[in-house]
This record gives C-alpha cells, structure tokens and sequence, in this order.
C-alpha cells in the first residue's frame, strides 16, 4: 500500500509542529466548550431563548472539530483518506435509516469504527468529524454534534490498539465505555442546541426523565447514558464482525493492524 | 448570474447563524417561508421537502412529547393525566425551538441541494483549503448512490442464493452479516484500487495543484461574502453581549 515517498522530501518538522499545535487546540476547544457548558449550566435553557448557550457549544464544538481534521487530515496515509468516504457512506446509510425509525438507538458510527480499528484512533478522530460535516448535506442537525463523533473514533482507534478487539467480548464492553464518555459530551450539545433530542424514541425516554422533574440537561444526560453505551456497544460488536470476517489479505493492508497486532489469531509476520 | 458556491454558502451559514442568535419565532417563520420560497424557485423544492421531513419531523415530534407533555417548569397548565402536565409554556417553548431549528435545517438543505458540488470542491481548493478534504467530500458524495446500488445488488443476489429474512433478532442479524460482510470487503478491495490509482497520480505529493475548473466570481460577490460574514459575527456577539447584560 501506500508507503512515504522515496523521491520527495519528508515534511519538515516544523510542520509537524504546527500540526501538533492545531491537534491540541481542537481538543482544548472541545474540552473548554464542554466545561464552559456543564459549569455555568445556563439556566436559560428552559427559562428564555437559550441561544447564547446554543451559539457557544455550535461554535465551540464546531472548530475543536475543524482544528482536528485539519491537524490530522495531511498526515493520513492515502489509502486510509481513500477509505473515510466509503465509512462516510456506511455511517450516513445505515444512520439514516435507524435514526428515525422507532429504536432508541443511532448506529450511526459502524464506518467511523471501522475506520478507527483499521487505520487507528487519528484516522478514527478524522472521520468521525468528516462524517458529521459531510452528511450535514443531507441532516444538518448532525453537524452539532461533530466533536462527539471525533471522540467515539479517537476512542474506538485506542481501544483497538490497546487490544479490547483481540477477544471478541471485549469489544461490546469496549464500546459501552466509550459510550459513556460519548454520550455525557454528545448531551450538553442536545440539550442546548436542540431542547430535547432529534429522534421520537430518545425522546421518550428524556420525557420520561423530565415527568421525574429532573432539569433538561439532567435528563438529555440520562437518556444519553441509557442509549449511547448500549449503541456503542451494538455498533462495536458489528464492527468486530465485519472486521473478523474480512479475508486476513484485506485486513493484513493495514499498516495498524500489523503494528499494533488488533486481531486475535494473526502473529505479525514479515513481509506481508 | 450564477451565485459563487461560497457566496451561497455564506449566506446559508450567516443565516443559520443569524436565526439561532435572535431566538425569535416571527424570524424563524419568515426564515422558514423564505428558504421554501428560494428552493421553489431554484427548482429543488422536490427533493428538498421529503429530505427536511426526514429530519424535522422526529425532531418536532420529539420536541412536542418532551416539552409538550412533561415541562416542570411550566405554570399555566392546560390539562394533566397523571404524570403528564400539558403546559402553555412547554408548548411555546417547543414551538420556538421547532421554528429555530426548522430554519436553520431548511436554510442549510436550500444550500446543500443547490451547490454544485463539483464547484464547491473547485472553490474551495482554489481558497486554499486541503485537496483531501475536497476529495473526502465529493468522493462521499459520488459514492452514496454508487454505494445504495450495490447494496441493492447485494440483497438481491443474497436472496437468490436463498437468504429468506425471518423474524426475530438473530435471523434479522445474520441477514444483516450476509449482506454487510460482502459489502464491506467489496469496498475496502476498491479503495485499495482506488489508492493505487491515485498514488501513481501523485494524490499525496506536497505542492500546488492545478485546476481546470474555473468557478465565476465577482467583486461585489466578494462584497457580499465580507458582509455576510460580519453580520454573523455581529449576531453572535449581540447575543452573548445581551445574555451577559441580562444576567
């Protein structure tokens, strides 16, 4: 596959500098926005038009996220830049589908896992932004939420090369944790952006919440912490297969794969 | 003349901006009516309307069960059955958000189904930005139909090897890895085609790129952009100025 070039001079590490910088800008701004958010829980989101609390985790969000696909984008190997479309494609169709069908359940990052267990958790940052930009085409009320699907990639990149996909059940127990954490950034952003989620079943269950007297952002974080680790672990679980039913030719392309040895049952060999 | 793909882009941006920053219904309606009214006339009102359905409908429904129903805070109550306490001001508030994002969704989907995106990709490289984000975008965009296609092609040869779908969640989950699995490998084997095809053409080499696509712009289009721009900025800043002044 791709292999650094051998007649063109390596990028200098000045710019390798510059990317780390932007790199740890994004994440900061991801981090401040969301510890602005959850700090000062404005109280407006229910008491007045709330939109000064909306404006700043859009804006916030929104440039963690452009600040991390520029960092990362340059440095990825072709071919894994040639396969985040195709993710973006499993992830926009199979997203659409469940997301307005009647389960409390997105399934809208099996290709940014993919991506994230092949190519690993930079790639996986990378897509999981591209993904919410890009089918903002269609949806723009994903856009939002493009932060949170580069952490669910960053994440599933880490735990595919710390090993949690070598043993098939540990994957689910992977995503369920990676859910938590995804789900308690994703609500503040629900909850102030939207006022309740997007889908008829996740709202169910915030109603649900809300008839307990819970404030808004309260209940947005319970439903999130109900439907997102079981989501992630659905979607983690489906990636496992996919990726165990793979031909070993298909997988064993994938520089990460070898390195970090993500499968079970493959010593790394040479050569390959 | 035909409008620079930025400058429509701007204006759907600054727009979606502006509407959320003033949080005020009557703009959120007149946004609403005037974004339907540019799809008509631009002609793409067809498939613009099923696709803002898609998305605005669960999203309002949802609203109107959660703030419809259930609003603590709510005092003017209008009816209750047990739990459930219909107020005015959960309805007002759904309603409000309902018209806030139903604007900024329209304002957003007027745009993206309007742009040519071969113009956007040619724009935007021109500004500079990364030629892999030009390709992510109008790759995924080329691919999606190609893609539908094929899973179409896939279930229908599945099928004809015999896959009956039966009820139940383990029939339906493996129905799914016969049609998922082939289609995965499938893709992954043409992106490592596509790598080598774009590799021997110099996809990932540093430099200035050439492009033979010219997009028309003007100076007054140039203008209009700048002007957009600030008045988003603007609204922002109003909004956070005036949240922080009122408390």
């Amino acid at each position: 596959m791709s292999s650094p070039s051998l007649t063109l001079p390596s990028p200098a590490p000045a710019a390798a500098r510059k990317r780390r910088l932007l790199e740890i800008l994004g994440a900061v701004a991801i981090a401040g926005t969301y510890i602005y958010l959850v700090l000062n829980q404005p109280a407006d989101i229910t008491g007045g038009p709330g939109s000064a609390s909306a404006l700043i985790a859009l804006s916030g969000f929104l440039a963690g996220a452009i600040l991390l696909i520029v960092a990362v984008l340059p440095t990825l190997p072709a071919s894994t830049v040639v396969l985040i479309p195709v993710a973006l494609v499993l992830n926009i169709v199979l997203g659409q589908f469940v997301g307005s069908t009647l389960v409390p359940f997105y399934l809208d990052a099996i290709g940014t896992v993919l991506i994230a267990v092949l190519a690993g958790p930079a790639a996986g940052a990378a897509t999981g932004a591209l993904s919410s930009i890009v089918w903002s085409f269609f949806n723009p009320t994903v856009l939002p939420f493009a932060a949170g699907a580069a952490l669910i990639g960053c994440l599933a990149g880490l735990a595919a090369r710390h090993g949690m996909f070598r043993r098939f059940y540990l994957a689910p127990v992977a995503g369920f944790l990676t859910g938590i954490i995804g789900g308690v950034v994703s609500a503040p952003v629900a909850a102030f952006v939207f006022g309740g989620t997007s889908g008829v079943a996740t709202g169910a269950i915030v109603s649900a919440f809300r008839s307990m007297g819970d404030t808004l952002l309260a209940a947005i974080t319970k439903q999130a912490l109900i439907s997102d680790p079981m989501d992630k672990a659905i979607v983690f679980t489906v990636v496992a297969i996919l990726v165990y039913a793979l031909p070993g030719r298909a997988r064993l392309q994938f520089p990460f794969i070898r390195r970090y040895r993500v499968l079970a049952g493959q010593a790394p060999k040479q050569g390959c | 003349m035909r409008l620079h793909p930025l400058t429509s882009l701007a204006a759907a941006g600054s727009t979606a901006v502006v509407t959320t920053a003033a949080a005020s219904w009557p703009l959120s309606v007149a946004v609403m009516g005037a974004a339907l009214a540019v799809s008509v006339r631009v002609g793409t009102a067809r498939r613009l309307l099923p696709a803002a359905a898609v998305v605005l409908l669960p999203l309002g429904l949802s609203l109107l069960m959660v703030h419809g129903l259930f609003f603590p805070e709510g005092r003017t109550v209008l009816g209750q059955w047990g739990p459930a306490r219909v107020t005015m001001e959960g309805l007002a508030f759904a309603f409000e958000r309902a018209a806030q994002l139903g604007a900024v969704v329209l304002a957003l989907l007027v745009f993206s189904f309007s742009v040519s995106v071969p113009d956007l990709v040619a724009a935007l490289s021109a500004r500079g930005v990364h030629g892999r984000f030009a390709f992510v975008l109008a790759s995924t965009l080329t691919l999606l139909p190609a893609i539908a296609a094929r899973v179409e092609r896939i279930r229908q040869a599945q099928e004809s090897r015999g896959l009956v779908i039966r009820p139940g969640l383990l029939h339906r989950a493996a129905a799914f890895r016969l049609q998922a699995v082939p289609l995965v490998l499938s893709l992954i084997e043409d992106a490592g085609t596509r790598t080598a095809a774009l590799e021997s053409r110099g996809f990932s080499n540093p430099g200035p790129r050439t492009s033979y696509r010219e997009v028309p712009d003007s100076g007054r289009q140039r203008v209009l952009r700048a002007v957009l721009a600030v008045s988003a900025g603007a609204a922002v800043a109003a909004r956070l100025w005036l949240s922080r002044a009122g408390g």
